[in-house]
């Protein structure tokens, strides 16, 4: 008999809402490309939808839909690890999952209008019902308040479970940044007249979530499943979320200060921002430190090849994005021609699907292992595991492939656009009429269709693997991990 | 086996990660209140929006070794001079549109926002207008009816029909114009204005 | 004050931002091998790595015209990298001190 059926008697009840979650999120994982190739597309032929699904719909969609299906991925694996590290039930299962359904209802509402309504007259009607028009964070007023209901019913969900049950040092790093997290969202949420003060605090929502509050969060996620996983102790893997807080918060915290060069705060934020984005990469540096460390010190058995892939993609991608893409163009002297050019579009790329899609991923694989009752996922699997590997390579491809060449026409537009032409919109356009830039957009299009077949093989695979499996997973943490 | 040192300890880690992210907030919330003082509408970064009745130009300021916008003589926006309560109003209902039309999608004010079209941080100042005596009537009936009046430059990319109204398009000029005067430590770089036909 | 890239060096100087990174990483990477391994010749291959980084940093700072503040902050990149891969090897070592089997003693003979 098959034992692998997917069966919610496999899992807790905090992970059966997990399990929620991570399907919403993958479903908005596709709509993502979907709606990034539409955007793409534009490019090429801009009279495609024309006046019917432009360009900005399009792009507020792609972007909306990542984030949320990031939060929706870390709400997911925050519920997955939530019983097992508080050693007690969840305390409230049924609202968990009347909050799952609401908040899924309230981002459904929210896309429709976006897709059918789209904009509205210059009112703050249409700024708490239709679109707040502010990158990132469009999501109408009424939402955030929604967002937030829900995610302050999350937060006492996890914080009360943790009381009932026991404290450690990764709940207590956990639970305080979730409090940050939500706060940071308030910063996001009020109307001004003044553009400064508006990027200003919005700049708390983006850089404070994205470069420090979200870091942290994976941070923890790992720490969690370097231990189940591998077998970590818990003495050392707690010290070292301490010490990747004290290094990430560190340099991340004022690290805000690279966003705000141009948009009319004082000077002094060249100072500020210069020195912090050079310590930036130094979280990064003691990972590839401790991480060779930790490979001779223990002989690792690892019961999920998928999971374990994307991590060490994580790691990769989380390096090159965040680091060597972000450092490259983060000091003023350089960011004056980079800034609002397609050298943001790249770093975009590659940094959110290094350091965040790559790990929620893997959390993914391993839910659907335990979901389907502990199978094997390791080497040797039925079909030699062809689906995950190509979406693996796929996705990599795929998302490396539109960075670089998003990076060529970046590099060709701050060239031709700033720093020939006067940064006018003569030089705008000029820069978006020549061959290298038109040819980076074609390239960034076809990479487009490698990352979306890549998602589909992805989704394909998550529904499926493990399937026809009659083996049982090997527990890395019953045999001695070390040699 | 040994013993931890004290260096490596949990506990000794533990408050070294709260103590660098207190000091690190507390160092951020003092610049903020400063920051925020500094670019408040009104200062000397930030104009207030009754500058719409002013003439706006760009300088190079070889002490601070950038650009900078300057504030001239009176020049009111559709001839008009505003007291600085109706001049807030107009840029007002230029921001509000601006957010309803979701411009930031295709557009980047600042900087910031998506790489579709034109970066609009200078856009009062652009010489893509022609003469500064035409220029806000241009930029009216641009806005309201885009399609007809597009100039794509060879992209083939056209604004979208938005059903921007005449009110809301004198707004966002309002905006606009006053968007322009915001002290943005040179940015974006080497910014060619619109022909100046004076410099009073 | 900042004094902006010049048009010829936009390439150069971002190259180099990203070597910084990357040669701060493969020096990270082969100084803790050749510790992990017992390999000193993996260490001159990391401190030739650092050479590129230390060229990298000189390549940034002339292209981005840094000058006062901004060579100092030059100083600090070329010597928190230096520093950085030793103080965190010794904070693996130290942090995993009381596993069993597992202090850098038995790594070195494994």
């Amino acid at each position: 008999m098959s034992i692998a059926a997917l069966n919610s008697a496999n899992l807790n009840a905090g992970q059966k809402v997990a399990v929620k979650y991570f399907t919403v999120a993958m479903v908005l994982f596709f709509a993502q490309c979907l709606f990034g190739m539409l955007a793409g597309l534009q490019y090429l032929q801009p009279d495609f939808l024309y006046n019917v699904l432009d360009f900005n719909v399009n792009r507020m969609v792609h972007i909306n839909a990542m984030v949320v299906w990031m939060l929706f991925g870390f709400i997911g694996s925050v519920y997955w690890l939530v019983e097992d590290e508080s050693g007690t039930e969840l305390v409230g299962a049924k609202l968990a999952n009347v909050n799952f359904w609401i908040l899924t209802l309230a981002v459904t509402v929210v896309v429709l209008v976006y897709l059918f309504v789209q904009t509205g007259p210059g009112t703050k009607e249409t700024i708490w019902f239709i679109n707040e028009g502010r990158e990132y964070i469009e999501a109408p007023r009424w939402a955030d308040f929604g967002i937030v209901a829900c995610v302050l019913i999350f937060f006492y969900n996890v914080a009360a479970t943790f009381m009932k049950g026991k404290w450690s040092g990764i709940s207590g790093v956990l639970v305080l940044d979730l409090v940050a997290l939500a706060g940071l969202y308030l910063a996001g949420m009020f109307y001004t007249t003044n553009i400064s003060m508006d990027q200003h605090w919005w700049w708390w929502v983006i850089h404070l979530w994205v470069e420090a509050t979200w870091e942290v969060l994976v941070g923890c996620i790992m720490a969690w499943g370097l231990m189940k996983t591998l077998g970590a102790r818990r003495k050392i893997v707690t010290t070292w979320l301490y010490i990747e807080v004290a290094l990430m918060f560190g340099s991340g915290i004022l690290g805000l200060g690279h966003h705000y060069f141009w948009i009319g705060t004082p000077e002094y934020w060249f100072t500020i921002g210069g020195f912090f984005s050079a310590l930036e990469p130094i979280p990064l540096v003691a990972m590839v430190v401790h991480a060779v460390y930790d490979s001779g010190t223990h002989n690792f058995r690892n019961s999920n090849h998928p999971a374990l892939a994307w991590l060490i993609a994580h790691a990769f991608g989380n390096f090159f994005g965040a680091g060597v893409w972000g450092f490259m163009h983060t000091l003023p002297q350089i960011n004056l021609y980079t800034h609002g050019t397609q050298w943001t579009a790249s770093h975009g790329h590659l940094a959110f699907f290094g350091a965040y899609a790559t790990i929620i991923i893997a959390m993914i694989y391993i839910a659907v292992q335990k979901w389907r009752g502990d199978v094997w996922m390791s080497g040797d699997l039925a079909d030699k595991g062809w689906k995950w590997k190509w979406s693996l390579g796929l996705l990599n491809v795929g998302v490396v492939g539109m960075t670089v060449a998003l990076l060529i026409s970046g590099y060709e537009q701050s060239f031709v656009e700033r720093a020939l032409e006067g940064s006018t919109w003569g030089g705008y356009f000029s820069a978006q009429t020549q061959p290298w830039f038109i040819q980076g957009m074609h390239w960034r299009m076809l990479f487009g269709w490698v990352t979306t077949a890549g998602v589909v093989l992805l989704l394909w695979d998550l529904a499926t693997i493990g399937k026809k499996e009659t083996r049982r997973a090997i527990d890395p943490t019953v045999t001695p991990a070390t040699t | 086996m040994a013993d931890t040192p004290w260096w490596a300890s949990e506990d000794v880690w533990r408050k070294w990660a709260i103590w660098v992210t207190a000091f690190m907030a507390v160092v951020l919330i003092f610049l903020t209140f400063d920051t925020v003082a500094k670019i408040t509408a009104g200062g000397e970064r930030v104009p207030g929006y009754d500058v719409i009745n002013k003439r706006i130009f760009y300088t190079f300021n070889a002490d601070r070794n950038m650009q900078e916008p300057v504030i001239g003589g009176d020049a009111p926006l559709f001839g008009k001079m505003l007291s600085a309560g109706e001049a807030e109003e107009l840029v007002n209902l230029g921001k509000l549109t601006v957010q309803a039309k979701n411009c930031m999608n295709c557009h980047t004010l600042l900087g910031n926002g998506a790489y579709y079209a034109p970066d609009l941080t200078k856009a009062w100042l652009d010489p893509a207008w022609g003469a500064e005596s035409v220029r806000e009537q241009l930029m009216v009936s641009f806005l309201m009816d885009p399609a007809t009046n597009a100039r794509t430059y060879g992209t083939g990319r056209r604004m979208p029909q938005l059903d921007i109204t005449e009110d809301e398009a004198k707004g966002i000029v309002a905006f606009l114009k006053w968007m322009s005067s915001i002290d943005t430590n040179g940015f974006p770089k080497g910014f060619t204005p619109i022909r100046q036909e004076e410099s009073s | 004050m900042i004094d902006p890239v010049a048009i010829s060096n936009i390439l150069a100087a971002a190259v180099a931002g990203a070597l910084v990174i990357m040669f701060g990483a493969i020096y990270a990477l082969l100084f803790a091998f050749s510790r992990l391994k017992q390999r000193p010749v993996l260490m001159i291959w990391a401190y030739l790595a650092y050479a590129v980084l230390v060229v990298a940093v000189g390549v940034l700072s002339i292209t981005l015209n840094m000058r006062g503040f901004w060579q100092a902050v030059a100083v600090v990149m070329v010597v928190g990298y230096f520093v950085a891969p030793r103080l965190i090897w010794n904070l693996c070592a130290g942090t995993h001190s009381t596993e069993p089997g597992d202090g850098l003693g038995t790594v070195r003979h494994s």
